[in-house]
């Protein structure tokens, strides 16, 4: 399987056949030479599922410090009863809709992060997102910060799902040159159709069509993109039949986009097709209004979707390899506002969910009564702290490398 | 709910291109070291130039080809092309060839001076087609905006204010959704406010927006009042509509979040029956006094009794709305990577002439830069380019219906539903293997409806497979492919016999084919 990363970085030699049989010889070749085999990152199989909360989620109103009284002076119209947190420790409580996660809380399955977010918080939706996407708050580290860690865990076989993405368009944490990364936003349409039918692999007219982009030169606008997000097309198209035939959900998916995605994801995990990275979003989290009824709802589909995706994997034998991770842009401004919701706030909260995390919470609690930037919370966790441990313990590559420098662990991902 | 942040998929402020990144490394490798002239590896954070758009003719793999990123298209019917490609959304053969004749500025005048322009047969197909713009309980009407828009992006005699209608409706952005399905009307009437203002002065453009009902729905300032101010559209209009991020301080966002309290609309009428009362609205501007703050504030280093135009008048006073705007222009019509001194030359024309954007415009449409080989074939086409682009250049009848498809949906531009408050992010964006799959089976759709082929006007003509590749290269792609390109097309051609599929089969190569994946 030829990669984008053959295109980059070999010579014009190796960029000019495509997708014919021969470019899976030349590609093979093409690899060996760029990596010696020290310097592969051996795959210890285990998965990240990311997670994107977008619009910056309420983690006030997610993880609930229902202990404090400052909380409930705050959030008079929003803010979720004592009687109706679903009770973790520490006077923390987990919001109404997550009653999923409280179940995997209590089996020891999930974690929680508290107060992540990085210095001078910005208040941008989309400058705080490349600054998560990037993995620095400078936006001076190149590409995405799991494109970096897919370019680092690629190895011979160029699985062309080593990331996978759910959705219409690569997402930029897993952006860089070299990785495609195939995304799939509807399955029955993941393929070529002729009049309307699935086209077989010898349809003349996708075979002309697949010969046109062989012959679109590599050093021509956008030639490299151009062929080698067909090259995964096809290819992950071909693999993502195969693993829909043999895969049957062991739970039952919720009826959202986002439960069904995360079915595609776990038929690619059960369907080995070498994913690594999977990405998936759920959008709406941007809550200026009306926030008891729209993030109650986005509580629910986030729970049931990640429960249904937890008993499936379990069931399926793959819980131990999967670690799901989430995460939003920012959090929201601690005094809700006149419309029944939230402005646009830092720090927030992050999930860890699996069977291979430490239980419990990790990082501070931010002060309810000493806010910072005008009412907001003064984060105390890094969120690359979270990408470290993450990267190391459990894609088992050096993250240092990765994110700039080398930042301190967390304990939801046990050390080797 | 706030803005529906579905699919952010967006890097600010870094913007270099994929192009750039691959076909600089790409070329640099092929030519084993830096001697290509203008084709130096871009990183990015460096001052260099980037990647450019070389003539295929020129690039003879493993050569070093000496290609000039800022040279000038040589050829008169590229240039005419390329114009109307992005100032519209291409040409037919025959008006690539008129604008082939005519100097750059008379090129540029005939599109900007669009008000002499008759537009009548357009009206009439509109009226003919009765698209439902109202909500009606039945639904559909979503669908109907997407053709209503897509006809007069089609059919229009004025391509340029079809454009820039688009380019409003990306930038100072609002989704049907998050309006309300029963407010379309709104969503119809903001798109008619950018149709008419498409080059407006831009001070003029941002205050009447500012009082739009619909995106006094869309941000919540419809809800914002004196003793919560709701910050949403403050924060969006200098971030995402005026200034950019880095111009403004969260206090400047809280101050003029104040000036916008109490801006409301007229109420809809209220006679019992839904459908008609939201059909006969026809919402005006109003202030509620009571809502309104009219305390002092400071905003922007000036103090007062400041009000929403006030705040309005503020910003457009700041040297980073002019750099702000035109750069945005500059990377809806030319490229991703203007040069500073680009941008000064542009904001020179923004401060002589009043903010107006038909001069700025005007600006771009005849500078090197817009007719540079990097601006050639530069930008991933956006879906919606290609299917206007596909029925402007082969002359197709349509309606639009086939927009219903989940292929097309699955392209992921869907007119009135960018997916965010920053619009569709472009680009890139555009092209995963999720969008190519569903480019191409679109494409079968809209040319073999029932698997039958669409009637192809512009291609009826040819009869020869030869004749018909060319003709079908020449009016769609600038006949700028490799020959084996054409050669693999007159294959293909050659093993069928009946013209109208044979026209159809040719359309769709050409169409799904990696050129035309660029504009």
């Amino acid at each position: 399987m030829i990669s984008r990363r053959d295109f980059v970085k070999g010579g014009v030699a190796l960029v000019s056949i495509g997708t014919t049989a021969n470019s899976l010889l030349k590609g093979t070749l093409a690899f060996a030479a760029q990596h010696p085999a020290d310097q592969i990152t051996p795959n210890n199989g285990k998965i990240l599922i990311l997670v994107q909360m977008a619009g910056g989620n309420d983690g006030l109103n997610t993880v609930i410090p229902a202990g404090d009284p400052i909380y409930h002076s705050v959030r008079k119209a929003i803010g979720v009863a004592d009687n109706d947190v679903l009770p973790l420790a520490q006077g923390f409580g987990l919001h109404p809709g997550l009653t999923g996660l409280k179940g995997l809380w209590d089996g020891g399955k999930l974690a929680v992060i508290r107060g992540v977010g990085y210095p001078d918080q910005n208040y941008s939706h989309f400058k705080s997102m490349a600054i998560w996407q990037a993995g620095d708050p400078d936006l001076k580290l190149q590409d995405g910060w799991l494109g970096r860690t897919l370019d680092k865990l690629e190895t011979q076989s160029h699985d062309p799902f080593l990331g996978f993405n759910i959705g219409g368009s690569t997402p930029p944490e897993m952006q860089i040159a070299t990785v495609a990364v195939p995304s799939v936003q509807s399955p029955a349409d993941y393929g070529f159709k002729v009049n309307g039918r699935n086209a077989p692999a010898s349809d003349p007219r996708i075979g002309t069509l697949m010969k046109l982009y062989e012959q679109y030169p590599a050093q021509s606008p956008y030639g490299v993109l151009l062929e080698t997000t067909l090259e995964s097309a096809t290819s992950s198209a071909s693999q993502l039949v195969a693993a829909a035939g043999s895969y049957k959900p062991a739970a039952t998916y919720p009826k959202t986009s986002f439960g069904a995605g995360l079915s595609v994801l776990a038929e690619a995990i059960v369907g080995n097709l070498g994913m690594r990275v999977g990405h998936i979003t759920l959008g709406g989290f941007d809550t200026h209004s009306k926030e008891v009824a729209d993030h109650a709802k986005l509580m629910e589909t986030l729970d049931q979707g990640l429960t249904a995706f937890y008993q499936d994997l379990a069931a399926q034998g793959r819980a131990n390899d999967v670690l799901v991770l989430t995460w939003s842009e920012f959090g929201r401004r601690v005094q809700e506002n006149a419309n029944g919701g939230t402005d646009h706030g830092s720090a927030s909260v992050m999930f860890a969910l699996g069977s291979g995390v430490q239980t419990g919470f990790y990082g501070d609690q931010p002060s309810l009564s000493k806010l910072i930037d005008n009412g907001n919370l003064s984060f105390t966790t890094d969120f690359r702290q979270v990408y470290a441990t993450v990267i190391e313990r459990w894609l088992g590559t050096p993250s240092a490398p990765l994110l700039g420098k080398q930042w301190d662990q967390l304990g939801f991902i046990p050390a080797a | 709910m706030g803005t529906a942040l579905a699919d952010p998929n967006r890097f600010l402020e870094r913007t270099t291109s994929r192009r750039t990144i691959l076909t600089g490394t790409a070329a640099l490798a092929a030519a084993g070291a830096a001697t290509v002239a203008g084709i130096a590896a871009e990183s990015r954070g460096s001052s260099g130039r980037p990647g450019n758009g070389p003539k295929l003719s020129d690039l003879v793999a493993g050569s070093a080809s000496k290609v000039d990123p800022n040279a000038v298209i040589a050829d008169p019917t590229w240039r005419a092309a390329h114009l109307l490609r992005r100032a519209g959304f291409g040409g037919t053969a025959a008006e690539i060839d008129e604008f082939a004749g005519l100097s750059r500025e008379d090129a540029a005048d005939r599109l900007l001076n669009y008000d002499a322009v008759d537009n009548s047969a357009l009206d009439a197909r509109i009226a003919a087609a009765n698209f439902n713009l109202n909500y009606s309980t039945k639904g559909g009407t979503a669908l109907d905006m997407q053709r209503w828009w897509l006809t007069r992006m089609a059919y229009t005699a004025r391509p340029l204010q079809e454009r820039m209608t688009l380019i409003w409706h990306g930038l100072l952005t609002s989704q049907l959704s998050k309006v309300g399905a029963q407010f379309a009307r709104l969503m119809v009437a903001q798109n008619e406010l950018y149709r008419s203002n498409a080059l407006a002065q831009y001070d003029a453009l941002i205050q009447a927006v500012s009082k739009d009902p619909a995106m006094l729905y869309y941000l919540d300032n419809i809800d914002s009042t004196k003793a919560h101010p709701n910050e949403n559209y403050a924060r969006e209009l200098m971030e995402l509509f005026t200034l950019g991020v880095g111009n403004y301080s969260e206090q400047d966002i809280r101050e003029s979040a104040r000036a916008f309290t109490g801006w409301r609309i007229t109420p809809r009428p209220n006679t019992g029956d839904l459908e008609k009362d939201l059909a006969s609205w026809n919402p005006q501007f109003v202030l509620a006094a009571a809502q309104h703050d009219s305390g002092v504030k400071t905003f922007l280093g000036h103090t007062g009794n400041l009000d929403g135009t006030d705040i309005v008048d503020i910003i457009m006073q700041q040297p980073a709305a002019g750099r702000f705007i035109t750069t945005r222009l500059f990377k809806e019509f030319a490229n991703y990577d203007p040069a500073p001194a680009t941008i000064d030359r542009l904001v020179g024309v923004w401060d002589s002439s009043g903010h107006s954007i038909k001069a700025i415009v005007r600006a771009i449409l005849v500078s090197d830069e817009f007719y540079s080989l990097q601006s050639y074939r530069g930008f991933v086409r956006s879906p919606v380019e290609l299917i206007v682009g596909a029925v402007r250049g082969l002359q197709i009848e349509t309606d639009f219906a086939p927009v219903a498809s989940q292929e097309f949906r699955t392209m992921n531009q869907a007119l009135f539903e960018p997916p965010n408050v920053a619009g569709w992010p472009g680009g890139d964006s555009w092209l995963s293997s999720s969008t190519l799959f569903a480019r191409a089976n679109f494409l079968d759709v809209f040319l073999f409806p029932r698997g039958r082929p669409a009637a192809l006007p512009a291609l009826a003509s040819a009869a020869s497979a030869d004749t018909l590749v060319d003709t079908t290269l020449k009016t769609i792609v600038d006949a700028n492919v490799p020959d084996a390109t054409r050669q693999a097309l007159i294959d293909y051609a050659s093993t069928i016999a009946d013209p109208a599929l044979r026209a159809a089969a040719v359309a769709y190569l050409v169409l799904a084919g990696p050129e035309f994946q660029l504009i």
